[in-house]
């Protein structure tokens, strides 16, 4: 049988730009039809009521690391980890709790997309501000998200940009922001990295009170020649030369293109680029939403760890940081090997196959049955009628296989092994 | 699938099919095939060391007496009472005595100056093109995994060690394991029941979705196999000196993945490829310390492994391949640290290895923007792993190479 095109473009909607649907949410939007369903998920309320039970963290400045093995340390360590436990579940609560999921689902888009890892910058402070950042500019203009990224004091540190000052340039911030963040390979050259490095000299990064400086006399303000144009550069004036270039935009088009629809083919014509091409994010990411490869069957996108986890807590109501042995959430994440704030490095994570290995499924399965054991399973535990129905509605799956219907149908009855097998089939974990 | 083309599907497959669907459905038996099977003596096996982050190749093998070397990072420079001399004026970084004492019973072979045509300093491309052995044209295959394409499919083939698939053992229509550290629990009872049921391949699956049933499925032909020889103790070196100090024993996640392998070579896994790796090479700040550390636990973790392999009866089977992405920059940067560069050191080690320098050292008065220049081709190295290791045509995993180093010992 055929998997319906709108059930099977529902589900990717509501999984690619909101982590997936709450109990009863796709089975509503399946039947409000796709014109409607597109214009809920993409339409986020300007306040999100699911988002008012989040406590913010509210991180503080725990000062410079105090001497070792001193009283003060031990002190120190323990702030230290409580606020970053406190960070990782507070943005973890965001994309379970919010009602419309495409604020956040952007924000991790651009997190993973500005990699910075709190491993280097240690700091919960300095993270929130960056990840605030981020979520600020997720659907707005792209160029004044690259201004402020460049004053971010995260970002800066992660990249040795404190380190980097007139007469003493390092490479690594002004290397990254052409190749990862602004161009892409193959669009500057080596001496365009060189120049921009020196073009981007003179901030200084207090870490611990997530305060960036620039400091006009570390600036090296000569005369630079940067992709062909020769000037005296401020940091900004630099960032903004990078993001006016035509390879910006098919650069950050192709990104989420990669993200969104597929990663094996690559974007068809020119509608999402046009729209990417002064720089509006919430255009670009209606253009996306609406193509037609939103249709095509090939295009199908394995969730990563942290969205097969927030969409498994958004059907089975669960509040990460309320769950017994909360801190099981970031230890059954770092084996799946994603953790928010820590990205592997700064290309970000990894996609699709790679997410799928026996080690993955492994853990996959345990999470799961950490999860279910504190979930609410209530939408399953007395179906009637097309029981296959209800449970694809309930996760927000277009159709299931044969193959995972005749196992569903041996563990008829017991809701726990049902969603169990539900949730680690291969429809579930990659998104049809 | 509906139930006559699945059962025509396993008529197929009974019978033999070929191809990379047919190969994904018969993993179990192979698995329990390799049981009974283990790899035979004698056979090669490679363990490929990853890098990651671009390791400084001036300060690994270290051109000490070299006035530009010294005049070119006056801050990160080595002296010479920080080096272990090897001859031709080069010393290994002093951390680094574990290699010298392979050096030493020429079992370390050292090439130099390695990269490829117009050196891209980029972490990711590089590292893409090291791992696909493709510098041209962007190839989303890598070489191990290539070569596994020309191999019957058994996921015991080539493993890495850690939960993400690296990208050199991801070939065309195969792909290597991955085992994460501590091995893998196998599921049981009714949940066991319920996911070997769930691996089965459906034609409703996307090729995704086909390979999320395939990595259950492989979750249980190598946990099942995998888990008990997990909890053996790993070989005990037999020709370690008890005082060697330094970082032996280290609870480095190197020596963790290769203690891992260790046991898992003494045991007769099926496995002809290891793929392991260390990561914070990227030192673009305060580099000495760092890479210091870093590269003891490169020297110090490889050469335990080759005392625990020695112990066993495959120690003339084992070679260790060691690569990073690039080199650095040859001047310092002003933060005590170098910026991305060119050419750099690989290591091959191991009893099978003709032991001594390949490749010419780059010069430091002939820099090329001030980089070095690359004097050996990293396919070159690939070949010699491929052929003389593998005993694979170097043409079928990299097309229309041929050159390759006489590195191996012939057997």
């Amino acid at each position: 049988m055929a998997i319906s095109p709108d059930r099977l473009e529902i589900s990717r909607l509501v999984h690619r730009f909101g982590f997936g649907p709450k109990p009863g949410e796709y089975a509503a939007l399946v039947a409000s039809g796709l014109a409607a369903a597109r214009n809920t998920i993409l339409n986020p309320p300007a306040v999100d009521l699911g988002l008012q039970s989040v406590i913010d963290p509210a991180p503080t400045d725990l000062g410079p690391f105090p001497t070792p093995n001193t009283p003060a340390a031990v002190t120190f360590a323990q702030n230290m980890r409580a606020q970053n436990a406190d960070l990782v579940a507070w943005w973890l609560d965001r994309m379970v709790l919010a009602n419309n999921g495409l604020t956040e689902r952007m924000t991790w888009f651009w997190h993973g997309h500005w990699a910075t890892a709190i491993g280097k910058v240690e700091y919960a402070l300095p993270m929130k501000i960056q990840n605030e950042t981020l979520r600020k500019y997720a659907l707005g203009n792209f160029n004044q998200m690259a201004s402020a990224m460049l004053q971010d004091a995260a970002l800066q540190y992660w990249l040795d940009g404190n380190q980097n000052q007139k007469g003493a340039p390092n490479e690594n911030l002004a290397r990254e922001l052409m190749e990862l963040f602004t161009l892409g390979v193959g669009n500057y050259s080596e001496d365009d990295v060189k120049a921009l490095a020196r073009a981007l000299t003179g901030f200084s990064v207090n870490r611990s009170s997530a305060v960036t400086t620039f400091n006009p006399a570390k600036h090296d303000a000569s005369i630079f020649s940067i992709l062909g144009k020769s000037a005296i550069f401020d940091p900004p004036a630099a960032v903004n030369l990078l993001t006016s270039q035509d390879a910006c935009t098919n650069f950050i088009a192709n990104r989420l293109w990669f993200r969104f629809i597929s990663t094996t083919t690559s974007i068809p014509d020119s509608a999402i680029t046009s729209a990417f091409a002064n720089r509006d994010l919430a255009a670009t990411v209606k253009a996306l939403a609406t193509h037609s490869a939103m249709k095509n069957p090939i295009n199908s996108q394995v969730k990563s760890p942290v969205e097969w986890f927030v969409s498994v807590a958004k059907a089975l109501k669960i509040t990460p940081s309320k769950l017994q042995n909360r801190a099981q959430v970031p230890n059954y994440l770092d084996k799946l090997a994603q953790v928010p704030f820590a990205p592997p490095n700064v290309g970000g994570w990894p996609y699709d196959e790679a997410w799928l290995n026996a080690a993955s499924a492994q853990y996959r399965l345990a999470f799961a049955d950490f999860l279910i054991k504190q979930g609410d399973l209530s939408p399953i535990t007395n179906l009637t009628g097309d029981p296959f129905q209800q449970l694809a509605d309930w996760l927000g799956i277009a159709e299931w296989s044969s193959r995972t219907k005749q196992v569903l149908r041996t563990v008829s009855g017991d809701p726990v092994r049902t969603t169990l097998i539900a949730i680690c089939s291969p429809e579930y974990v990659v998104n049809g | 699938m509906d139930t006559i083309s699945r059962r025509k599907f396993l008529q197929l497959t009974g019978a033999g099919a070929i191809g990379a669907t047919a190969a994904q459905l018969s993993i179990s038996d192979i698995a329990k095939a390799a049981v009974t099977r283990p790899l035979p003596l004698g056979t090669p096996i490679v363990v490929v060391v990853t890098l990651y982050g671009g390791n400084d190749g001036l300060n690994t093998v270290v051109p000490f007496n070299d006035p530009i070397y010294k005049s070119s990072r006056p801050d990160i420079l080595l002296k010479d009472t920080q080096v272990l001399p090897i001859g031709e004026d080069l010393g290994l970084n002093g951390t680094m005595t574990g290699f010298k004492s392979l050096w030493d019973q020429k079992k370390l072979a050292i090439v130099r100056g390695v990269g490829y045509p117009s050196p891209d300093r980029s972490h990711f491309s590089s590292m893409a093109i090291w791992q696909s052995a493709s510098p041209k044209a962007h190839v989303s295959s890598g070489w191990i995994g290539r070569w596994l394409d020309s191999q019957q499919h058994d996921p015991f083939q080539a493993i890495g060690l850690g939960s993400v698939l690296p990208p050199l053992l991801a070939g065309v229509k195969q792909v290597g394991s991955v085992l994460p550290l501590g091995g893998l629990v196998i599921p049981t009872g009714s949940l066991a029941t319920d996911c070997k049921r769930l691996s089965l391949p459906s034609n409703a699956d996307t090729p995704l979705q086909a390979a999320a049933a395939v990595s259950m499925k492989d979750l249980f032909s190598i946990s099942s196999t995998v888990t008990p020889i997990l909890k053996r103790p790993a070989p005990i070196p037999d020709n370690l000196p008890s005082n060697v100090g330094g970082n032996f024993g280290s609870d480095s996640s190197l020596s963790q993945q290769l203690d891992v392998v260790a046991k898992l070579v003494a045991a007769g896994s099926p496995t002809k490829v290891w793929a392991v790796s260390l990561g914070g090479f990227d030192t673009h700040a305060d580099e000495v310390k760092a890479q210091s550390a870093l590269l003891g636990t490169v020297s110090n973790s490889i050469t335990r492994f080759l005392s625990q392999i020695h112990a066993t009866n495959r120690a003339n089977d084992v070679v260790v391949m060691v690569y990073s992405e690039f080199g650095r920059r040859i001047k310092a940067n002003a933060s005590h640290g170098t910026d991305h560069g060119t050419a750099g050191p690989v290591f091959l080690a191991g009893n099978r290895i003709n032991g001594g320098f390949y490749g010419d050292e780059p010069s430091l008065t002939a820099q090329i923007s001030g980089d070095l220049a690359v004097t050996t081709d990293f396919r070159s190295i690939y070949g010699s792993v491929i052929e003389d290791v593998l005993s694979t045509p170097v043409g079928q995993v990299i097309s229309g190479w041929s050159t390759k180093l006489p590195l191996i010992k012939a057997v």
